[in-house]
């Protein structure tokens, strides 16, 4: 279960470029974008990111994405995993 | 569903910190309860897992994109605290790094898919698994709880100033094409717990079975 597990997640990470290229031939917007357009209300970014929307800069979109759900995943599995023993800590 | 800035008055943005702010922090406090030292690692693999099923963006056709949010499966693998914890580190770590979702919306993104969305999963879980089986259970979870989560995204952009206050169109618009692609969420999920039902049973513990 844990190396498969493991080949899941690495499966998952290598499809990313494939589905933002996917989704950049399409086109489609997500629900919310859709009723955003339709009462004409504007996104107001003021923040880009240190990844701007999954894509390293200077560097092509899709080895971006790439690497964006590489280095995504091991923060988020780091972060998560420090969160969960902090709370398991039966003295707090 | 992640709100980008610009899309709430700055009001509801502070309304939904709060509110999350106080269940994030209770279930910090009380994630003890479902976790031991040995869990942990699995709420870093929830988390992990979940954020990569996030990146893969699935065109429906008819022209909407929809990705599994995860919020339910991550209640009923892990409990709803520390699965609360887990679908929390993901929508931060989108938001800071990524600016996948706003600054200011970063609270009403969190309620929405890390509380809303895990809770509602699991109790729906809990509740309807004593009548169904716990595949079905997982799908009607899944379903319900994705699409209470868009309803709130609904309510929250519906309140505010830049939507021109429409919530009589966000919330049926959002919540009528999340009980479509729901469906999606729904089968994702219970394609994980019967999976995770036949080959590790102990990951479900006996929450579900004595509680």
């Amino acid at each position: 279960m844990d190396k498969k597990f493991w080949i899941l997640l690495g499966v998952m990470i290598v499809l990313s470029p494939l589905f933002a290229y996917a989704a950049e031939i399409v086109g489609y917007s997500e629900p919310l974008e859709n009723v955003a357009e339709m009462v004409g209300a504007e996104e107001k970014p003021f923040y880009d990111g240190l990844l701007p929307d999954y894509t390293v800069p200077g560097i092509d979109p899709y080895t971006g994405t790439l690497i964006s759900g590489l280095i995504g995943t091991l923060i988020t599995l780091g972060v998560a995993y420090g969160l969960a023993k902090v709370a398991s800590n039966k003295r707090l | 569903m992640h709100i980008p800035d610009g899309f709430l008055d700055l009001s509801i943005a502070a309304l939904f910190y709060l509110l999350t702010g106080i269940v994030v922090g209770f279930s910090l406090f009380k994630a003890k309860e479902e976790l031991d030292e040995r869990k942990a690692p699995l709420v870093g693999m929830v988390a992990a897992a979940i954020f990569a099923a996030q990146m893969l963006n699935w065109p429906i056709p008819g022209g909407t994109s929809a990705h599994f949010v995860g919020g339910a499966l991550a209640g009923i693998l892990l409990g709803p605290f520390a699965g609360c914890l887990a679908m929390t580190s993901v929508l931060v770590i989108q938001g800071l790094v990524f600016a996948d979702g706003g600054l200011t919306a970063l609270g009403a993104n969190v309620w929405n898919m890390a509380v809303v969305n895990v809770f509602v999963g699991y109790y729906v879980y809990r509740i309807s698994s004593e009548k169904i089986s716990t595949t079905a259970a997982a799908f009607v979870a899944g379903w319900i709880g994705i699409t209470l989560a868009a309803i709130f995204a609904g309510i929250e952009i519906g309140l505010s100033s830049s939507f021109d206050f429409s919530i009589g169109v966000t919330v049926p618009v959002m919540g009528i094409w999340h009980t479509i692609l729901g469906i999606l969420e729904g089968i994702i999920t219970a394609g994980v717990i019967g999976y995770i039902t036949s080959v590790r049973p102990d990951l479900l513990q006996t929450r579900v079975l004595t509680g």
